[in-house]
């Protein structure tokens, strides 16, 4: 009797570790973005600002405001998102936290007060239209946009020490030596930031543009959707076109520190020197192999160690329990870096257009093109968020904590799980359909400024 | 350093009772009001709370931030026996800030804000509830906390320790207190006809609190509630709740003469003390068991780790706080004060 009970709990503890997985994943998939948005927007919306108040075009106050909405809607589902899996991180791995917690605190801690100001500053800029000193007013602006990048490198700045513990000296089971500040400038924290930050301006910059863009291609306020278009191009194509950069240093910080990740991500099954990089393929788990695919010789040991005839080790070469699953890590590093490309291309046609070929927006294609390449940043950047989540496992903590030994004990997260999915699915197609009614109300016709105070 | 990290603690806990508290008593105040009061309170709400509505709820989360940093064992407890109400208060976080959004930021005004008006006054009511039950049943005693689960079942476990009579009247306790808050806060913000409205509700909210109140202890001295024991013989607590009865006249008498300053001070001294009459007999075993109690300084984190909480709690404690004053006063909620 006792033995059945324990097998059946060692089944229901299965059964809850892949559920507390899946609405972690979920509830992060939907967070990163709205936190993505809440962060990069503003942005957008201080150099309309600006120009409205160089030029005093009333073109650029209506598309001020209605950016400031934007952000305000995406802040606020941002935060509520962000308090959830503030509280998720302790209801779903309890045992993780409280041994974690204290150790990545820091930045945290730092990250609720770069959030408040955050909060405290959107509170000024909403509300300030014509109450507060109009500089004043425009640098709350500024200062919303700068918490929120802060916030977010924070953040990143936690999962980093995940992926590369440090601050504390691990004897016999025990977090021993705690030091929280070298835990936050963790080896991890500095490619991470960079990469996601460049990701969060890449994926909104062409999302926000991609709108505009489509706005302009059924010929709705051309005017008005062509400065949009431009401002927001303007930060997604720059960081697109940096990315590929940040891109190379986090592959050699990868195959230095977390070496099963890279293999997985690559599908590199055995140990090789000269190690061909493949791109595309289906992986075969069972058989250990990859069909399909591109491989271009040496590539990968060059990518990796920047020598084409480095040794990269082979997913063979780790016990059996410490390899991450390959196949989706693999498949979402591939469709990173193939829309990070298709992006960095579409970056650089939208500087030629700009400098060189102003004709090219007149093109009805061009509009089509960049319409249809609103989802694909964020879809580059959710890949690459599953292939550093999956590709860490089965560690929650890296080389320290399993994921298995971090969940929590209490039964029937599935209903939870189904809670979040319930709950998230409808707030997604509540904002959308929200943006859309934003977006038609930017099109009536008239110039005059929306009101934003009133009800 | 400790002290300075659990100063924070309950200075959080204080100004998200009060700032937080008022906010949810805004959709509760909303909810119990007649259509036409409805749509004055929505603006008047909308006017007041706008500008802080998000500082208003980040104190939760430096709340938690401090528990999970310096209080890891504490706060592994709560997030397994409390899982259930915890994740039903953030359900209701979530979607009362969302329906808040919606309906001050919806590019047209038009049938849906109905949708949004019932979402936000339901969540407003409901969640406030599920805090209160949350901390509600860190006092029942009925938390188990146990070597081996394997002999309780699901219910002993997970649903008794706060789906019990004094946790729910703890909850109703803390969503009248939220009612009352907002209700004296809106005295100030409302003006001449409207004004006598927000008094009105105030002194039925004062009412309902004491009620409330006075209901729950005696529940919890009935059913041999061990905190409620340790409450009332306290002399922290019996003097703070005697100072609290005797302030109860000046408050009523700065309801009714429409006083704002006073009104809203005396309301905050009133959380004050129903504070410090709550916290001070069970400070420092802040969890009861079904076998004991726990208590909050055990297993903290190590030394290292408090004092960089501490400094940092301090920094941003100083960057903070005057932002906050300033935003205030800014949207004129301090400047009566200054009048």
């Amino acid at each position: 009797m006792y033995l059945y009970q324990s097998n059946f709990k060692i089944i229901l503890r299965m059964e809850n570790l892949d559920a507390a997985r899946l609405q972690m994943a979920f509830t992060l998939i939907f967070h990163i973005v709205f936190a993505c948005i809440g962060m990069v927007m503003p942005f957008f919306m201080v150099v309309s600002h600006k120009k409205w108040l160089k030029t005093r075009d009333p073109i650029y106050l209506k598309l001020t405001k209605s950016w400031q909405k934007g952000v305000a809607i995406f802040f606020v589902t941002g935060a509520v998102s962000g308090t959830a899996l503030s509280f998720e991180l302790g209801l779903l791995w309890p045992e993780f936290m409280k041994h974690a917690g204290p150790i990545i605190g820091m930045p945290f801690s730092l990250e609720g007060a770069a959030f408040f100001v955050e909060a405290l500053a959107l509170g000024f800029y909403l509300y300030g239209w014509d109450k507060i000193n109009e500089k004043f007013h425009w640098f709350t602006g500024i200062i919303v946009g700068i918490s929120g990048v802060a916030s977010g490198i924070l953040v990143v700045s936690a999962n980093g020490w995940m992926n590369a513990p440090s601050g504390f000296d691990y004897i016999d089971g025990q977090f021993l030596n705690i030091d929280p500040i070298s835990a936050l400038f963790n080896p991890a924290w500095f490619t991470q930031a960079l990469h996601m930050t460049l990701a969060a301006f890449t994926a909104t910059g062409f999302a926000v543009a991609g709108i505009h863009a489509y706005q302009i291609l059924k010929k709705r306020n051309i005017d008005l959707h062509k400065k949009a278009f431009k401002i927001a191009l303007s930060f997604g194509a720059i960081a697109a076109i940096l990315q590929p950069i940040s891109g190379d240093i986090s592959a050699k910080d990868i195959a230095k520190r977390q070496p099963a990740k890279l293999a997985a991500m690559e599908a590199h099954y055995h140990t090789e020197k000269g190690a061909p990089l493949y791109i595309g393929g289906i992986v075969n788990e069972e058989k250990q192999e990859v069909n399909y695919k591109i491989a271009i010789p040496k590539a990968l040991s060059f990518l990796a160690f920047g020598d084409f005839d480095a040794e990269v080790k082979g997913l063979n070469d780790f016990p059996a329990d410490e390899r991450p699953k390959v196949a989706i890590v693999h498949y979402a590093f591939q469709i990173m870096v193939g829309l990070g490309t298709l992006l960095l291309f579409a970056g650089i046609l939208f500087f030629i257009t700009l400098s060189r070929k102003k004709e090219w927006f007149n093109k009805r294609y061009f509009w089509l093109l960049f319409s249809l390449l609103a989802p694909m940043g964020f879809i580059a950047l959710e890949a690459g968020w599953i292939v550093t989540e999956v590709g860490r496992q089965p560690w929650i903590i890296h080389g320290i904590m399993k994921t298995k030994d971090a969940v929590t004990p209490v039964p029937g997260i599935i209903y939870s799980f189904y809670m979040y999915i319930l709950v998230y699915t409808s707030l997604t197609i509540a904002v959308t359909w929200l943006m859309s009614r934003q977006i038609k109300a930017l099109n009536s016709t008239d110039h005059s400024t929306p009101n934003t105070t009133s009800l | 350093m400790i002290y300075v990290v659990l100063f924070f603690l309950a200075f959080s806990l204080l100004l998200y009772v009060l700032l937080a508290g008022a906010d949810f008593g805004a959709g509760i105040v909303e909810l119990f009001s007649s259509k036409e009061n409805q749509a004055i309170t929505k603006k008047t709400v909308y006017r007041v709370m706008g500008p802080v509505w998000e500082a208003n709820h980040i104190w939760i989360i430096i709340m938690i931030v401090i528990l999970w940093v310096g209080f890891p064992s504490f706060y592994n407890i709560l997030m397994i026996s409390l899982h259930i109400p915890i994740t039903l208060m953030l359900l209701g976080i979530t979607l009362r800030g969302v329906a808040f959004v919606f309906r001050h930021y919806d590019a047209f005004k038009d049938n849906s804000q109905i949708i949004y008006d019932w979402m936000f006054k339901i969540s407003s009511l409901v969640t406030p509830i599920f805090l209160g039950i949350t901390f509600g049943a860190l006092l029942s005693g009925k938390i188990i906390i146990a070597d081996s689960i394997i002999p309780y079942s699901f219910k002993a476990l997970y649903i008794d320790s706060w789906l019990n009579g004094f946790s729910i009247f703890t909850g109703l306790f803390f969503a009248s207190l939220c009612a009352f808050l907002s209700s004296v806060l809106l005295i100030g913000e409302a003006e001449n006809e409207t004004r006598k409205i927000y008094v009105r509700k105030a002194i039925i909210a004062t009412v309902i609190v004491v009620i409330v109140g006075f209901i729950t202890i005696c529940y919890g001295f009935y059913m041999d509630i061990p905190f409620i024991n340790i409450f009332l013989h306290n002399y922290i607590t019996i003097s703070a709740i005697s100072i609290s009865a005797v302030l109860l006249y000046p408050l009523w008498m700065s309801i009714k003469n429409e006083r704002r300053i006073y009104s809203r001070f005396f309301a905050g001294i009133q959380v004050l003390l129903i504070l410090i009459a709550a916290l001070a007999p069970i400070f420092p075993n802040m969890l009861f068991t079904t076998s004991g109690s726990i208590n909050i300084l055990n297993e903290i984190a190590p030394n290292s780790v408090i004092k960089v909480l501490g400094i940092s709690l301090i920094i941003g404690g100083s960057v903070i706080l005057p932002g906050l004053f300033h935003l205030l006063k800014s949207f004129k909620m301090i400047k009566i004060l200054e009048r």
